[in-house]
């Protein structure tokens, strides 16, 4: 029977994917600002610089999203997650803060022609950082490492890092290699076109590599996570992940740009999915269930009320912002 | 460092930092807006001109701000878990709400300040709309979850535990009304008068006239139109404190005794321990008056609440001085502006009155960040009002000093970086009215 908490829960997840596959790809752009390599380098730059600007902030706001479902569905959850994950959550602000301030600056620095203040040349390190503590914070959920006893968090402060947790923090940066570049091949041609494609399945690789070797971790740092992982919802969900990376390997051969950032996005989205059937019925692996996390049946359904009044609003605000900025990231004459 | 001292005091720094961002992006779509549609309206590409010059500086304090209210988000959690455990199933409503207004703002700043090659102008000018409506949304919305810790309502209190949850009622709790309509018209307010400042300044200093013309009456417009209105919400909230928050106003006018005919006290230093205010200038029954529309009728002071319980008159007596001192020396700026333009029949630009401005133009934050003062100071020992008192909130996580103390660096840096960006004017803009930032539309 699926109740009203459950569905809190599957908008949490669907926040998380949407920040993953929208978010992501910015941060990706900051990796691999700092990875630019090869004779088109400054062009590398150049274009990822261009295709984030318009869209980050938005992008951002689904971390925002999740955030405020956490706490207006899962009150409790928020509660434990924030006391008990207190390192990583600073440690991820402080990489978005960076990350933010610095390419606001290089962006409208190099409007003035001249130097740019030294926050600025943290853009591609915060880019890292922040998806790397985003990955530990999401797997350190299932980690089994964080304890709650009569309504208080009793594990020590740094329990949360475990193996299965840092590669957790790779796979969130791998995640956002991947992306980035992917996302580029619809946007540029030619020469630089070729070179975002063999970088994103360069990444594919390393996040299919990173993934399937969170499995044999989990069955060692976190055990019950990974026995989990092998019941029927996650398992298709892993199976489906697979099957879309290899997708996306093979359209990227073929040079299907458009498909293969579906697929991308796709294998990325059934990643997280394939996580959250594994939690399910929990919040917090083995010591908060949904059930126990959630608000008062008065707050889920005014969260229900307002959500498709949102979407509505949302949706083709959406499509306008991403249609408008479709097509070479910086064009010398307007599309159309 | 305490641990609560600590909490509060990495709060209120990181409130007291994103409110100027928060501020400029609720006032400066509404100059964007008006700029675009007078272009649109008159045909003067100068309006237009001006707008698209101002998205270099806005883009930067935009993202400064979308990335300093992220801290916020997060510290709700990671300072105050145990009041989110209890206030967030209530106060969750409005910061859902904010969290399309954010997306929307977000959109629309994006296809605003980066669509200058993609878009007509006619679509930049619409884009402005929602832009500011949104803008203003947010703030109405997060506004509501202070207002609900001022004056919590929709529950009962069992046992310490909120139950009989009703999120609508907490949305709209008593104070919401007033403190929503009171900050906006602040935003508007200080954004136009900081924007007044610069382009008082750029007069002064004789550079592009015609344009700096135009800019500062369109500032000067905007905040002498929130003015007058700020004072009615002003004179609303006075008396709105007076019926559900005796002992904020008790601290806020330093209001020892409970009296009929109760003084109003400009300036000086209240003393707790004599319960009197040192060098205060008293006008008497005038609080009584402005309460209750009545010289005689009888104000609670701080003694009438049990001791422990009340704000130190100190913390919030000064501050809520500030804020109206900063208020008549805006108004008395302003008017003499409009006086002047009004008699002359053209933009006065004589010496003393561009310097008025100038000297004027930090107050309008000056008072919104007093306010808050007020507002919180006031609400002391308690973090939801009657309900729960801070220390019942705050995180038992020890440590917070350092916590404080990495996010005080982070500050620092945004904060030098910023400075060190808006104050560098782009070589374009140093040649005058021909210059145009390089984003525009061709």
């Amino acid at each position: 029977m699926i109740t009203l908490s459950d569905l809190g829960a599957a908008v949490l997840l669907l926040g998380m994917i949407m920040y993953a596959v929208f978010g992501g790809a910015d941060f990706g752009g900051g990796i691999w600002t700092a990875f630019a390599s090869g004779p088109r380098k400054k062009e590398q730059r150049e274009s990822l610089f261009h295709a984030i600007g318009p869209v980050w902030e938005t992008n951002h706001v689904w971390l925002i999203f999740v955030v405020v479902v956490l706490f207006m569905v899962f009150p409790k959850g928020f509660a434990y997650l924030f006391i008990a994950l207190l390192a990583p959550l600073v440690i991820a602000l402080v990489g978005i803060n960076f990350r933010g301030a610095a390419f606001a600056f290089r962006h409208f620095g190099r409007q003035t022609g001249r130097e740019v203040p030294p926050i600025a040349r943290t853009f591609s390190v915060s880019s890292m950082l922040t998806p790397f503590a985003l990955g530990m914070t999401v797997t350190a959920a299932a980690s089994e490492r964080i304890r709650i006893v009569g309504g208080e968090v009793v594990s020590a402060p740094w329990a949360w890092i475990t193996p299965f947790t840092v590669v957790g923090g790779l796979v969130g940066m791998a995640v956002c290699a991947l992306l980035a570049p992917i996302y580029m091949t619809v946007r540029t041609d030619g020469a630089l076109q070729d070179d975002f494609r063999k970088r994103g399945m360069a990444a594919g690789w390393i996040l299919g590599g990173l993934t399937l070797l969170e499995i044999p971790v989990a069955f060692i740092s976190a055990p019950h996570f990974a026995a989990k992982l092998f019941l029927p919802p996650s398992l298709a969900c892993i199976t489906l992940a697979v099957a879309s990376g290899l997708a996306t390997q093979a359209l990227l051969l073929k040079r299907r740009h458009l498909p293969a950032q579906i697929a991308a996005a796709g294998t990325v989205a059934l990643v997280l999915l394939g996580f959250g059937a594994a939690m399910y019925p929990d919040l917090i692996l083995g010591e908060l269930s949904i059930a126990a996390a959630s608000a008062p049946r008065a707050t889920l359904l005014v969260f229900f009320a307002v959500l498709p009044f949102g979407v509505a609003l949302l949706a083709p605000a959406l499509f306008f912002l991403y249609w408008t900025f479709r097509g070479p990231p910086n064009p010398k004459t307007p599309p159309g | 460092m305490d641990n609560v001292i600590a909490a509060r005091a990495l709060m209120g720094i990181s409130l007291g930092f994103h409110i100027i961002y928060a501020t400029i992006g609720i006032g400066l779509p509404l100059m964007l807006m008006l700029a675009e549609g007078l272009s649109l309206r008159t045909g003067d590409e100068l309006y237009h001109r001006m707008a698209r010059r101002w998205i270099r500086p806005a883009g930067l304090l935009f993202a400064i701000g979308a990335v300093s209210g992220t801290i916020l988000s997060f510290e709700l959690g990671f300072l105050w878990p145990r009041f989110m455990e209890q206030g967030g199933p209530l106060i969750g409503l409005p910061f859902w709400l904010e969290g399309y207004a954010f997306f929307l703002e977000a959109i629309f700043l994006g296809l605003y300040a980066y669509g200058g090659r993609r878009l007509s102008p006619r679509t930049l000018f619409l884009c402005t709309i929602p832009l500011t409506v949104a803008a203003a949304a947010s703030a109405v919305f997060v506004i509501s979850a202070n207002a609900w810790m001022n004056t919590p309502a929709g529950f009962r209190l069992e046992g310490g535990v909120l139950t009989d949850i009703d999120p609508l009622r907490a949305m709209a709790n008593p104070a919401w009304a007033h403190q929503a309509v009171h900050g906006t018209l602040a935003a508007y307010a200080a954004t136009g008068f900081a924007m007044a400042g610069i382009y008082a300044l750029a007069l002064l200093r004789g550079r592009a006239p015609a344009y700096g013309k135009k800019a500062l009456v369109l500032a000067l417009a905007v905040a002498g139109i929130s003015l007058p209105l700020m004072l009615i919400s002003g004179d609303r909230s006075a008396a709105f404190l007076a019926r559900h928050e005796k002992a904020k106003l008790a601290a806020a006018e330093a209001l020892f005794e409970t009296r009929a005919g109760a003084p109003l006290i400009i300036g000086g230093w209240p003393d707790p321990e004599v319960k009197k205010v040192r060098y205060g200038i008293e006008i008497p029954g005038l609080l009584s008056l402005f309460a209750f529309g009545d010289l005689d009728a009888v104000v609670t002071g701080l003694d009438g609440f049990p001791p422990g319980e009340v704000p130190d008159p100190r913390l919030v007596h000064p501050f809520f001085d500030l804020m109206v001192g900063s208020f008549f020396f805006m108004t008395a700026v302003a008017a003499w502006f409009w006086w002047r333009r009004w008699r002359a029949g053209e933009v006065p630009t004589d010496r003393r009155l561009l310097w008025s401005v100038v000297l004027a133009a930090p107050f309008g934050m000056i008072a919104l960040e007093s306010g808050w003062l007020v507002t919180e100071f006031g609400r002391q020992p308690w973090i939801v009002h009657g309900v729960m008192r801070v220390e019942s909130g705050v995180t038992p996580n020890a440590g917070m000093g350092a916590v404080f103390l990495t996010f005080i660096i982070v500050y620092a840096v945004l904060t030098v970086g910023l400075l060190q960006m808006l104050l560098r004017q782009p070589e374009s803009e140093q040649k005058g009215d021909s210059g145009e930032a390089r984003h525009d539309h061709p």
